[in-house]
């Protein structure tokens, strides 16, 4: 696993250098700051899709689960509902999501990828039709823009975004759930070999379903954070396709989508990486319509030289 | 002394390797006009590899083969036929949706100016089948015939190649007793014509009364010969295990003690109809044998609450058990070395460390956390205790040897110390070497009070280990042998449904 | 047990946010229905546009239905395809990429009474285009920079994407305005290159550095604008094409502690816009008074069928005046716009 990180972490280093030394204003105080923002938003949905990749599943719904707590948050903040009351409802809400995506899948035994894709349908629908489509923003809620968009000054010029804040805590607590407890190594188990893991005990329709729950909850999280980070939510936009930028960040981060393979730490400098190629495409001054191609090739270029490095050392290991 | 004749078919030198494995080495073989010779060993002894190069399903890294004194190479199955050496594969490879006429001439069909030709394809078809025994419409669809039946046609396939080497691989592993006394007919017919067969068998039985020769291969080598007038069962096994039976079995005198499990009329989800009673005691083992798809893997699994049964009573120590999944058998003090240790036994990408202790691991745990210490003892205990052979803890179990891998899944159930260890064909796939280890631990954790219930389709490994033989036929208990009734034409005479005589 | 209590209850919660959905009145599908109003995505912009198609419905007695395809050119099509089908009379629709469309958009001229709104699709058989002179309001844009950089300097361009018509119109006239160059006929405009950077011309005291599209990802939209702050420290004004995009532009300049510094300008008019202007925040933003879309839509369509195509010029193009919002008469346009909003949203 270790390996894993090396690959990408030399992929995050090159691409960095090579951008600094294009654009030395790439590394100003300002530009960090907002780098570390959006990798940190962008991370926390790829921790959270992790966690279904390894159990060998798949979640599709991720974007639109972020349009809906978005959506609905500020809904009914709009119909002035407590803050603390509402935060808490779109964290249950999407654990509930999550909870039935689980039991859909190791029960109903449906494909995860039919029940997400389904979700991804149904919740964009809802966000739409519960919202009547508005777009909708969130002034007055000063506080919560605090807590959930706002900076820990560091330096004069450097400040913490809030959203690394939430992204240290999550990942350490996942780091520590998949690494550190029984039920992390169970579901490395199950990923890797499902019927292997109940012949050896393990419960592991229950494990799956955890693992969905905490999919979607840090999608519900993810959520309320670009909510706050806009400032503004579209129903019919928010968090659009954004799962294929959470699946790309666990792949590239070392998941396998054959399960039983991944790391909280790849999938977070993974998710740096995208954010990174966005960066220095803008600061390289690139076309914008190149975009799409670049972080396509980047991320296919990556996935083979792991799986490349991987073959190298499995080679030595043999030896 | 006869004068030398070319035999049809000699090998010489043969060796194959598999990364980390010698599964042959300078393998020697002839076979004459006309002669079945039998090829008998352990699993694992290379006997499969062999066939599987004479028939050009796989190369060899060294040796000649020669068929009529030409030294001839394969390099696909149908090279091997286009030289007359068939390969009748235990899973048979007929298209079940299709005709008796159309398989056998699958891929071959006699043409008229591109189309079929109907007619000639339905009367060649005819005499083949006429050759094998069978009088059936040629119409007839494959899948509506019984197994037995279908490896005749596969056979009849053979010969409408003008096969002259047919290699059986184990034909009657699923067959009825009558089906396999059907066999015998038509190779002693083909015989007759001047075919030649190699014959794969576990059954030493069969072998002494079918066979002209027998040869013996031991951990991918030849052990022996045997010619017709040797051909005995002590004798083959003698060749095949290379020691006496009683000390390659090792077997002390058990007593057993109080009753630990109790089966009243269980059914399982396999054979619902099925009603199946046993009882197991403390410090026994008790041998399972039946034939392949005789509900002996379903039996286990229900015990262990992989399909939970479907009616009747189970009970632990006396206590009511109805295990709805492994884990309530496992904390019930149940464990289970499954028949396919890849699938069911291992995480194979998952180091020796994690795997020997992934049963142990909510027992250790520290409010959930893992405990490294406990895990890090657990694997070291089962390293040493069963001389598992990995070069460290961290070794992925895909790396290990199937012995290996067998000691891996035991010693992940004896961390837990299990009252009932269930065993689905515990030496399938190993080498001698590890079989013996494996047998005397089943010793060893019997003496220690553990009972065990075996499932073996190795009558050998049933007669040698078992206190008692609980014999399988469709789904039931056809019967039970105590120790001194134990004997191989009384195990197969139960397992293909013929009731013992009284 | 708890757990149970805790989950039924989040259950409660979620079915009392529905239940919120459930009381607004559905659109009713009387027979009566006979005219649409397609538009090219979801937008706040539309939502004012349908203000002026509910005005108009009530001034003529008519029933439109407003559609709003969330999926691009292939939702766009699968709701016209379904209103065809339905046998719709007349159409309005906003074409996501004209020139591509022209000849579906034909198909459904055959079917239909068919009219464009808001973007044009020029080759097509469309009756007639209601709509702003977008290079027009592109020049009128480009003049509100002017007045922001009286001294010049260094503009960013931002827009959605660039396959849009009235995109490329818009930001053509931002460009022909700041550099001096002739006006064009907006029926044959000539385009710079979609990736033209450091545009400028003699005489002109501007440089016109980049444009970055988004892909209406509002996220990608200000990652844009905090990127141009960090690569290029003189930039002196940003240019939002689409509505989302001034906004997004002001974000990133307050929390880059830049506000004021960098002007902005804007098209359309979201409160966060106008707020902005108000504050002094923001230059100014040219406003296409989408009600008058709507109004003027449904008020041809209902020509159209009653058989009097007389009041369609020559050029088949009936243009809506655009205003520029600046802090003179923000007061009194944020007050309309209320009002419509009100309106729309019923």
């Amino acid at each position: 696993m270790k390996k894993n990180i090396i690959g990408i972490l030399g992929l995050l280093i090159a691409i960095f250098v090579i951008t600094a030394v294009l654009n030395p204003k790439f590394i100003s105080a300002y530009n960090m700051q907002n780098l570390v923002k959006w990798s940190s938003l962008y991370a926390i949905m790829g921790v959270g899709v992790a966690f279904v990749i390894i159990t060998g599943g798949i979640d599709l719904s991720i974007g639109s689960v972020i349009g809906l707590t978005a959506s609905l948050l500020a809904f009914t903040l709009g119909k002035n509902w407590d803050p603390a009351v509402a935060i808490c409802a779109m964290l249950g809400l999407s654990a509930l999501i999550g909870l039935v995506h689980g039991l859909l899948v190791t029960k109903a035994k449906l494909q995860p990828f039919v029940v997400t894709l389904c979700g991804l349908l149904i919740y964009r629908g809802m966000a739409r039709w519960v919202t009547d489509n508005q777009s909708m923003g969130f002034k007055g809620h000063d506080q919560l823009n605090e807590i959930f968009s706002g900076k820990i000054p560091i330096t004069d010029t450097f400040a913490l975004p809030m959203p690394f804040v939430f992204l240290v805590v999550i990942s350490v607590a996942a780091a520590l759930f998949l690494n550190r407890t029984i039920w992390g190594r169970y579901l490395l188990a199950l990923g890797n070999n499902e019927e292997g893991a109940r012949y050896s005990g393990i419960q592991t329709d229950n494990l799956k379903i955890a693992a969905y729950v905490i999919c979607s909850l840090l999608a519900g999280i993810s959520g309320i954070l670009f909510a706050f980070e806009l400032d503004s939510v579209q129903p019919a936009q928010t968090g659009e396709f954004y799962e294929l930028y959470a699946i790309a960040a666990a792949v590239l981060g070392g998941c396998s989508l054959r399960g039983g393979e991944g790391g909280i730490l790849g999938v977070i400098i993974a998710a740096a990486v995208i954010r990174l190629i966005y960066n220095s495409i803008n600061m390289l001054g690139i076309s914008t319509h190149l975009e799409y191609a670049i972080l396509g090739i980047v991320i296919l270029v990556g996935v083979v030289a792991d799986e490349l490095l991987k073959r190298y050392t499995a080679k030595r290991a043999a030896r | 002394m006869a004068a030398p004749v070319t035999p049809l078919l000699e090998v010489r030198g043969l060796g194959k390797r598999f990364p980390g494995v010698r599964a042959l080495h300078d393998a020697r073989l002839t076979l004459g006009h006309g002669e079945v010779l039998a090829v008998i060993g352990e699993n694992g002894a290379g006997k499969s590899t062999l066939m599987k190069i004479l028939a050009g399903v796989q190369p060899a890294d060294t040796g000649e083969i020669f068929i009529d004194g030409q030294p001839v190479q394969f390099q696909s199955v149908r090279e091997a036929l286009a030289q007359g050496v068939a390969l009748i594969h235990q899973e048979l490879n007929l298209a079940a949706n299709l005709d008796l006429a159309a398989n056998i001439f699958l891929g071959r069909e006699p043409h008229k100016f591109g189309f079929i030709d109907h007619a000639t394809l339905h009367a060649e078809a005819e005499e083949h089948l006429r050759r094998v025994g069978l009088d059936l419409p040629t119409d007839t669809l494959v899948g509506d015939l019984p197994i037995g039946r279908q490896q005749l046609v596969e056979i009849a396939k053979a010969l409408s190649c003008e096969a002259r080497v047919l290699i059986m691989d184990e034909p009657t592993s699923s067959l009825s007793q009558h089906e396999s006394e059907t066999l015998f007919e038509v190779v002693r017919d083909l015989r007759a014509q001047g075919i030649s067969v190699i014959y794969i068998s576990h059954r030493l039985g069969e072998v002494t009364e079918l066979a002209d020769r027998v040869l013996v291969l031991r951990d991918g080598e030849n052990a022996g010969e045997l010619s017709r007038g040797e051909i005995n069962h002590d004798a083959m096994v003698r060749l095949m295990v290379g020691r006496d039976l009683e000390q390659f079995y090792d077997r002390k005198q058990h007593d057993p003690g109080d009753l630990v499990l109790e089966l009243e009329d269980v059914r399982t989800p396999a054979h619902p109809h099925a009603e199946i009673s046993l009882q197991l005691r403390v410090g026994e083992i008790v041998g399972i044998a039946g034939l392949v798809g005789s509900g002996r893997t379903e039996l286990l699994q229900t015990i262990f609450g992989v399909t939970p049964s479907v009616g009747g009573q189970m009970r632990m120590a006396g206590e009511p058990f109805a295990p709805r999944n492994p884990r309530e058998a496992i904390r019930a003090g149940l464990a289970l070395a499954p028949e396919d240790r890849k699938q069911h036994g291992l995480i194979l990408q998952m180091a020796v460390r994690e795997n020997a202790s992934l049963a142990s691991l909510s027992r250790d745990q520290q409010n959930g956390f893992l405990n490294f210490n406990a895990e890090e003892k657990v694997a070291t205990e089962a390293v040493e205790q069963l001389a598992i052979k990995t070069p460290n803890l961290d070794q992925a179990t895909v790396n290990l040897s199937g012995g290996n891998q067998q000691k891996v899944v035991l010693g992940k159930w004896l961390a837990l110390k299990p009252r009932v260890l269930l065993l689905d064909e515990p030496t399938r796939g190993i080498d001698v070497g590890a079989k013996r280890e494996m047998y005397r631990l089943m010793e060893q954790l019997a003496a220690d009070g553990v009972a065990i219930l075996f499932v073996s389709s190795e009558l050998e490994e049933v007669l040698g280990m078992a206190d008692r033989a609980l014999v399988m036929h469709e789904g039931r208990l056809a019967g039970e042998l105590a120790r001194d009734q134990l004997s191989e034409q009384a195990v197969m005479q139960l397992a293909t449904g013929t009731p013992l005589a009284a | 047990m708890k757990a149970a209590r805790f989950l039924l209850s989040f259950a409660c919660a979620s079915a009392l946010l529905l239940g919120w959905g459930c009381k607004k009145p559905t659109d009713s599908k009387s027979s009566t229905v006979t005219i649409a109003y397609v538009t090219n995505g979801v937008d706040p912009f539309w939502d004012l546009c349908a203000a002026g198609v509910r005005i108009a419905e009530k001034e003529f007695n008519i029933k439109c239905e407003v559609h709003m395809p969330t999926k691009g050119l292939v939702d766009q099509k699968r709701i016209m395809e379904t209103l065809i089908a339905k046998g719709i009379d007349a159409m309005a629709i906003s074409p996501i990429d004209a020139e591509n469309q022209t000849a579906f958009l034909n198909e459904a001229a055959q079917q239909t009474k068919l009219i464009t709104h808001d973007a044009d699709a020029p080759d097509s058989e469309r009756m007639l285009y209601i709509g702003t002179n977008n290079y027009k309001a592109g020049r009128a844009l480009g003049q509100l920079v002017k007045d922001a950089l009286p001294e010049g300097g260094e503009v960013m361009i931002f827009v959605g994407r660039l396959e849009q018509l009235n995109a490329r119109q818009r930001r053509q006239g931002v460009i022909d305005e700041l550099l001096g160059r002739p006006e064009q006929e907006l029926a044959s405009v000539k385009f710079d290159p979609v990736d033209a950077k450091n545009l400028k011309a003699e005489g002109s005291k501007y440089i016109i550095l980049d444009t970055r599209t988004d892909n209406f990802d509002k996220a990608k939209a200000k990652s844009n604008a905090e990127d141009t702050i960090t690569k290029y420290e003189n930039v002196a004004c940003m240019v939002g094409l689409f509505a989302y995009n001034p906004p997004a532009c002001l974000d990133a300049i307050r929390e880059a502690n830049r506000t004021g510094k960098i002007k902005v300008c804007g098209f359309d008019e979201p409160d966060a816009m106008l707020q902005a202007i108000k504050d002094g925040h923001a230059q100014g933003t040219v406003s296409q008074q989408p009600w008058k879309y709507g109004y003027e839509s449904v008020k041809a369509m209902k020509l159209i069928l009653d058989g009097d195509t007389s009041f369609i010029p020559a050029n088949k193009f009936i243009e809506v005046p655009f205003v520029v919002v600046t802090k003179e008469n923000v007061d009194e346009f944020w007050a309309t716009k209320k009002k419509m909003a009100e309106l729309g949203k019923q």
